[in-house]
């Protein structure tokens, strides 16, 4: 079963960084590449949380530790760089 | 009570090599109050330069950190993306071509194989530049790795050997009697230990101060952008003349607005990391959307090929900066047990397998480093707390 579509990870990828030690959202993502992808975790992210409850005794708010980021969404470099109020490079 | 011959704060790409330099011959335990490799190491970029590197010690230091890089992969047992593409300086403004001209001969004369080229040599080796540019300097010698398996291998490397890595510990207190370490207390219960190894990068000076001693390690926080996926765009790594500048000449007056300077490379699965600002702001990671702006102004710039990728996520991370630029990787005076090995603001990536064998050799006191780190040593550091400079 995928997981993160963008990355590529299976849910048996998923249980194997787990076995190996892995307790949150972050040492899965850092370990497997799940939500590293364009989508940023938009759409798998609540689909590891609920893959990770099963296999830990924490909370799935305590293994939710990952940060957003910005953008929001993804932005070109060229649109990025017309965005602020700064131009003075 | 649980007990330990060692005890490592920081599981980062220093702490993890340590580990692993110590594993077999010390009962060690390291503390890491995240995750592996999450901070500092998990938010940098990739490059290990050594065309970059001040001449003298820095460059000696860094080109044995480099040797050790050559059969690191095999050693760890783990694929760690270590490639020899290459380094690339990019001259922008005719004004820092003198500069570079003479920065060039000086890394020569260091030992450094590096070469100035034209701008249609420049842009035949990397398509993503400008044709605007001036030229670059290229050195075979940059080499890359990928930071978040580097820091991992490190780890399971000196778990295999029998190192306990305790993730989602911090240390609330480091317990002293009479002038030396006797233990750790974190917020999981008390280790008694006699040795602790601060490696908690920029926030080394938060743990030195457990023990009464003032580091003068500053965070100086960098943002690099990271883009989707894209086919091989970028050849090695890039960094910019004006980078240069601002690490090598403390008088340098034009010092761009939130220190940027171009620090550019390609990960092994696609994405293109663009560096980089450089800033003391605390530790507040809240980046405002005109440092990135301005990152990305000043990439496209340079590297006008990339205005169609698309940026996805941004990180921030703090590094180590301290006012020579050298790490300091040595024992306290006045405090025994307590060793320090944090400072190495952008350099961590490059210097960590050094590190990790100075930081044995201290420990096992077999002066099979004495040069490298006599160097290195914390009371180089006259005043207490150095004074940065804004950028």
């Amino acid at each position: 079963m995928i997981i993160c579509r963008c990355e590529e990870v299976l849910l048996r990828d998923i249980i194997t960084s787990i076995e190996n030690g892995a307790e949150t959202l972050k040492a899965i993502k850092m370990e497997t590449r799940a939500g590293m992808g364009i989508c940023q975790g938009r759409t798998c992210r609540v689909l590891l949380e609920q893959a990770i409850a099963p296999y830990t005794d924490i909370t799935i708010q305590e293994t939710n530790n990952i940060m957003y980021k910005n953008p929001v969404r993804p932005i070109s470099l060229a649109n990025l760089s017309r965005s602020g109020k700064d131009s003075s490079q | 009570m649980e007990t330990a011959d060692v005890v490592i704060i920081g599981g980062g790409v220093i702490g993890t090599s340590i580990a692993y330099r110590l594993a077999g011959n010390h009962k060690v335990i390291l503390i890491e109050k995240g995750e592996i490799g999450a901070g500092t190491s998990g938010s940098c970029d990739k490059a290990i330069f050594l065309q970059s590197k001040k001449p003298g010690f820095p460059i000696k230091l860094a080109q044995a950190s480099r040797m050790v890089y050559e059969n690191l992969e095999e050693e760890l047992g783990m694929k760690i993306e270590f490639q020899k593409n290459g380094g690339m300086i990019v001259i922008e403004n005719e004004s820092h071509l003198d500069f570079m001209r003479k920065f060039v001969k000086q890394q020569n004369k260091a030992g450094i194989n590096v070469k100035l080229v034209d701008q249609k040599e420049a842009l035949a080796f990397q398509p993503c530049l400008s044709p605007e540019i001036v030229g670059a300097t290229y050195s075979t010698e940059d080499a890359e790795v990928n930071p978040l398996l580097l820091t991992q291998a490190f780890a399971e490397a000196a778990k295999r050997k029998g190192i306990i890595i305790r993730t989602h510990t911090a240390v609330t207190d480091i317990v002293t009697k009479d002038g030396r370490v006797i233990g750790v207390q974190t917020n999981k219960g008390r280790i008694e230990t006699e040795l602790v190894i601060n490696a908690a990068g920029p926030f080394a000076p938060k743990i030195a101060e457990m023990v009464g001693v003032g580091l003068p390690i500053i965070p100086r926080r960098g943002v690099i952008l990271i883009s989707e996926k894209v086919k091989p765009m970028v050849h090695g790594n890039i960094l910019c003349s004006q980078y240069i500048a601002t690490k090598h000449l403390s008088n340098n007056t034009d010092a761009p607005s939130y220190g940027i300077g171009l620090s550019l490379g390609q990960t092994e699965s696609g994405n293109v990391l663009i560096g980089g600002s450089r800033e003391f702001k605390g530790y507040d990671k809240a980046v405002e959307p005109e440092v990135l702006t301005a990152i990305a102004m000043h990439a496209r710039r340079i590297a006008p090929f990339l205005d169609s990728i698309r940026i996805i996520r941004t990180m921030a991370g703090f590094r180590p900066f301290t006012s020579d630029g050298l790490p300091i990787i040595s024992e306290t005076p006045n405090m025994k047990g307590f060793i320090i090995a944090a400072g190495h603001e952008g350099d961590g990536i490059a210097l960590a397998p050094i590190t990790g064998l100075l930081v044995a050799s201290l420990v096992n006191k077999d002066l099979k480093y004495k040069d490298f780190l006599d160097p290195l040593k914390f009371d180089r550091f006259n005043a207490i707390h150095a004074s940065p400079k804004q950028g």
